[in-house]
């Protein structure tokens, strides 16, 4: 994720000098009528979902490049390289996403779409002494590369799969690994019980089923959940409650009424027996020194007068 | 028109019988022919007659005790004023101490002055976001503590059997720590109960109220209100923080702490009431700054309290310290929350962001606005309502302090009980968010992988529930549970406030509004076609106008809740929508009956001064309004004189006119000065005797700065020993008196008096007549008497409490 911050960060600050160094407006134009059409597709990974304009798209940028003077065979060989394990990753994550895989099936194709990014984005210069950062990342407005790239990562790291995987991109961790095998543990089991009473089912499958749930509580505060193991637990709590009712039943609401309605006659005792026993509070009223009333006044003046 | 009130005294026998607790109504220029004034007319002569002569005075009181039978005694009602509240001395003596150092001071001291109320104003801040901060933090993590162990238990428990037992911890868990805090609070400080904003408020308009802004008031106010939050109960930190402000503004200003013995020599020259009082107001600003974060609310909170002595560069110094303590309060949370720099949260309670997209909210505001401010306001006055018998029948019968301990706990277990009841029957359940927004989600019945709903409201501290309220997803509640939640509540809160621990009430009512708004939300929601949805969706937005309208109903406030409210927010455009809801809650609930904080300052029996007189008391004039006759004392005085006077228990007065007798004339004293009660004990104390200063000649002359050290704790008279000898000195009061007192004439009407006695926050005005002899005295007390009731002009009593 570093990485992708970072590549971002960079191109944003070029990307604001850019037009003071390629400000040239052939370079515009040629982008700019590629532009409209590609914008919705490479919006959100549309792509995906409607395979036929994939060839066209890569043939059309392929045959434009030789008129590019800036495009070396070295990037567009980069490029193709990108393009071929795009749709690798692509077609690797649409039929992993009910019920989710996306992390178990797929992490070794995002690990080689994620080696060739940093090929195209390191500032290295391959043969030829050219940079395929600048051509390929940084040339036009659309940034195309780099867009369809961040959106795949956007996927990752939402999935969180690298919470599962191995430091190296590898392999599964082995936390994840032993969930997966306790999880099958948990659903042989339902299988096994699954016809007749659910009640039994709730009874022998309790064991393994508390072990899942356990397993998983734990790796939720360590937070190395993805989002398969997520999915997989919910699934399976949701068979476990919903499906083969097996929630703890509500049953001992006699003892919790008498208590509580214990609690509440206590402050009706208490206020009735402070009214009964307490003493009432009296104030002693004070007679403030007025002047007489006014008739009195008057008699006042008159007798002094 | 005295004579309503000689009624009452005279006759008190026939009179018990009678409606007792009721206010007299004055009746207009009666005449009504009664028993009594014949026995006062002689008396009346006679009194009137030697006025000036202070020896008088106890024969008087001894005479009239003796007529008057024993004293009479009444339950407590809302109609009386208590003598334990007195004024603040806001007017500035112009002896000739303070103008000789006034002459004294160059120029650079009156710089320095104003560079350390500024410093003060600094501090005032500061340590205001910094107890804050301490409140914050202890309560959420014993609060998190217990609800993690009550949550483990009931987790252990619903699979076990015997959730009663949880229950039972839960119960006693919140009475354990209610009773410590009610504790300190009933046995060691009554004062820090409640709120604390009806006191400061009081303070602001000018009242001394015993022990308000002490150092112990302020540590039981802090350990009271951390105790009744953690403890369950449906209440508050915001409101003790405007308290605990006005405290350590009271001591900072100081920079001595009488409780602790402490004088660091800085700022004496504060050390009186007009300079104390507006640093008061800055903590107060400060106060509510921290709560709310909101430094402009809080300025205009102490402009709408104490509004009548204000000026530009106090206002100033206020938002200044306001400031301080706002981002105090922010950057130490942000250090605590391991975000350092990430200032967050500016205030106690955290609305959190609401979008400033209302293009659509504010054409729907347009149209139920106001059945949510009526219904705000209604049920403000409901609560009210319900409020003020319950304080009635606290004051009158749960007066003993372990009654009202007792009295807390059950509250506490009684919240608990009907929490968990609530949480136990609720069968709404929704998914656990992936954002985590509950704290501490409570699965009970709930298919796993879910959480009860009803457990959001209820398990978690109301700062908490108020939020998610406002920003939880639409359908994270569903309308049965939020309209049990609101009646439960609101019972709970209504109840709960005027117990004696320290907590406040703007939260419960927030928390109401906002359960209520957002039923009304869901209720609007469902009942629309689906086209309209996007507009009538997002009912945190309701639930923020409902919270405004709610707390509006209730407290009755205006300018300084409005930019409160909009500045937790977070987004002006909001400004108008809560204004006017404000307004129209305020309005309809005034229909009904007042404010909380009004209804607790009248049942506190103090003497508070509206910003208007009763409208119809024109007719009224200065020498019914007076009390009379007055205690004067000569310029050159005796001091077994003096002694006697300020030692009389009966009279316990507080300033006395200084008159002086033309030298060989019959002609009656006049009036030439005023001296307070404070001012002679310190003269006292320090023997300033026209005889002993003759054989002394090398005596030290006395300073302001001697009134100033025994500021604000004066000695009793019973302390101060005067031997028989000394009794027979004199005591030259010219120097110390303050030389121009206000006056009026007597046929003054009420309103003026009224207006020149607000405006200035004096604490007595002299009544004179054509010849400058005193004739009356008018002070707080006789004027705060005088409110415009249900049948016309009432006017309050006198009382001991």
């Amino acid at each position: 994720m570093s990485l992708h911050k970072h590549s971002c960060l960079l191109v944003l600050a070029v990307f604001n000098i850019y037009p003071a160094v390629f400000g040239d407006g052939v370079n515009l134009a040629v982008s700019d009528p590629a532009d409209k059409p590609r914008q919705t597709s490479s919006l959100s990974p549309a792509v995906v979902v409607n395979p036929p304009p994939d060839p066209l798209f890569s043939l059309n940028l392929l045959s434009s490049l030789p008129e590019d003077p800036e495009i070396s065979d070295y990037c567009s060989e980069l490029l193709h390289i990108f393009g071929q394990l795009y749709v690798d990753y692509v077609t690797c994550l649409v039929p992993a996403a009910r019920p989710v895989k996306v992390c178990q099936n797929c992490y070794s194709s995002f690990g080689s779409l994620k080696n060739i990014y940093t090929n195209i984005s390191s500032d290295q210069e391959g043969p030829g002494n050219v940079s395929c950062r600048d051509s390929l990342l940084r040339s036009d407005r659309l940034m195309l590369v780099y867009l369809m790239y961040s959106n795949l990562v956007g996927i990752w790291s939402k999935s969180a799969c690298d919470n599962c995987i191995t430091e190296g991109g590898q392999s599964l961790t082995n936390d994840t690994l032993f969930f997966l095998t306790t999880h099958n543990q948990t659903l042989t089991c339902f299988e096994k019980y699954k016809e007749g009473n659910h009640s039994q089912l709730c009874t022998n499958c309790k064991s393994p089923y508390k072990d899942l749930n356990e397993l998983y509580s734990g790796m939720e505060k360590n937070q190395t959940l993805c989002i398969d193991i997520e999915d997989a637990m919910n699934m399976t709590r949701r068979l476990w409650s919903k499906y083969y009712n097996c929630s703890f039943p509500r049953e001992e609401t006699v003892p919790v009424i008498a208590v509580s309605s214990f609690m509440l006659f206590l402050p009706i005792i208490f206020y009735l027996s402070s009214f009964l026993h307490s003493e009432q509070k009296k104030r002693k009223l004070i007679h403030p020194k007025r002047a007489k009333s006014y008739a009195s006044l008057m008699n006042i003046q008159d007798k002094l007068s | 028109m005295a004579n309503i009130t000689k009624k009452v005294s005279w006759s008190s026998r026939a009179d018990e019988s009678g409606a007792t607790g009721e206010g007299t109504p004055l009746l207009n220029g009666s005449e009504q022919p009664r028993h009594s004034r014949q026995l006062s007319e002689g008396r009346s002569i006679f009194q009137i007659g030697r006025l000036s002569t202070v020896d008088l005075e106890e024969e008087i009181t001894s005479d009239e005790d003796s007529l008057r039978g024993r004293p009479k005694e009444i339950p407590h009602n809302e109609k009386l004023l208590s003598l334990k509240f007195e004024s603040l001395d806001y007017d500035n003596i112009e002896n000739q101490l303070f103008l000789e150092e006034e002459r004294r001071m160059s120029y650079m001291g009156f710089r320095c002055l104003e560079i350390s109320r500024w410093v003060v104003c600094g501090l005032i801040g500061f340590l205001t976001g910094l107890i804050a901060c301490f409140i914050d933090i202890v309560v959420e993590e014993l609060a998190g503590i217990k609800y993690q162990v009550v949550k483990q238990n009931i987790e252990k428990f619903t699979e076990a059997g015997g959730l009663s037992i949880s229950l039972i911890l839960w119960a006693v868990f919140n009475s354990a720590f209610v009773m410590v805090g009610a504790i300190i609070v009933a046995y060691f400080e009554p004062i820090a109960a409640g709120s604390g904003i009806p006191q400061i408020k009081c303070y602001l308009n000018g009242i001394k109220i015993p022990r308000v802004v002490r150092l112990k008031t302020l540590v039981v106010k802090v350990c009271g209100v951390i105790c009744s939050v953690v403890g369950g109960l449906a209440v508050g930190k915001e409101g003790p923080m405007i308290h605990s402000g006005a405290v350590v503004a009271a001591g900072v200003s100081q920079g001595r702490s009488t409780s602790l013995k402490r004088d660091f020599k800085i700022f004496e020259y504060f050390r009186r009431d007009t300079e104390k009082r507006d640093f008061v107001s800055a903590g107060a600003a400060a106060g509510v700054s921290a709560a709310f974060g909101a430094p402009v609310g809080g300025v205009l909170f102490s402009l709408e309290e104490g509004a009548s002595f204000w000026n530009q560069m106090l206002t100033w110094r206020i938002f200044f310290a306001s400031m301080i303590s706002t981002f105090t309060l922010n950057f130490f949370l942000s250090i605590y929350h391991n975000k350092p720099g990430d200032l967050s949260s500016p205030g106690l309670i955290n609305f959190g962001r609401f979008e400033s997209d209302v293009r659509n909210f504010l054409c729907v505001f347009i149209f139920c606005f106001s059945p949510l401010s009526c219904a705000g306001g209604i049920l403000g006055a409901l609560f009210n309502v319900l409020n003020y018998w319950l304080t009635i029948f606290r004051i009158r019968y749960v007066h003993r302090p372990c009654l009202q301990v007792m009295e807390a706990m059950l509250v506490a277990a009684v919240t608990a009980t009907v929490s968990f009841t609530m949480i136990y029957f609720s069968n709404d359940c929704q998914p656990l968010g992936p954002e985590h927004n509950e704290e501490y989600p409570l699965q009970l019945f709930c298919a796993d992988g879910e959480y009860n709903s009803m457990a959001t409201a209820f398990f978690n501290t109301p700062e908490r529930s108020v939020r998610s309220l406002f920003h939880n997803q639409p359908g994270s509640y569903n309308p049965l549970t939020l309209g049990l939640f609101t009646l439960t509540y609101f019972f709970l809160a209504c109840w709960t406030y005027g117990l004696a621990v320290s907590a406040g009430v703007f939260i419960p009512s927030l928390l109401i509004g906002a359960a209520w708004g957002r039923l009304f939300g869901i209720l609007l929601a469902s009942i629309t076609s689906n086209a309209t949805v996007s507009i009538w969706a997002d009912p945190g937005k309701y639930a923020l106008i409902g919270a405004a309208a709610q707390l509006g109903g209730i407290v009755r406030m205006t300018l300084s809740l409005t930019v409160i409210m909009v500045e937790a927010t977070g987004n002006v455009t909001y400004g108008l929508p809560i204004m006017l809801v404000l307004m129209t809650a305020k309005i309809v609930g005034d229909y009904f009956v007042e404010g909380l904080y009004d209804i607790h300052i009248k049942l506190q029996s103090v003497p508070f001064l509206h910003w208007e007189a009763p409208a119809t008391s024109h007719w009224l004039t200065a020498r019914e309004v007076m009390s009379s006759p007055v205690t004067c004392l000569n310029r050159i005085e005796k001091v077994g004189t003096i002694v006697d006077v300020l030692s009389n228990t009966s009279t316990n007065h507080n300033g006395f006119p200084v008159v002086v007798q033309v030298a060989g004339s019959d002609e009656p004293a006049k009036l030439c000065g005023l001296i307070l009660r404070s001012q002679l004990i310190v003269l006292l104390k320090h023997k300033v005797f026209v005889e002993l200063a003759r054989s002394r000649l090398n005596q030290r002359k006395l300073q302001l700065k001697d009134f100033r050290d025994a500021y604000p704790r004066f000695p009793p008279i019973q302390s101060i020993h005067v031997s028989q000898d000394e009794r027979e000195c004199m005591m030259d009061l010219t120097e110390f008196m303050n030389p121009t007192p206000y006056t009026v004439p007597q046929e003054t009407s009420l309103p003026r008096v009224f207006k020149l006695f607000r405006a200035l926050g004096l604490r007595h005005l002299v009544v004179v007549d054509d010849q400058n002899r005193v004739i009356g005295l008018v002070t707080r007390k006789d004027l705060a008497r005088y409110h415009l009731g249900k049948h016309g002009l009432e006017e309050l009593q006198l009382a001991h409490t």
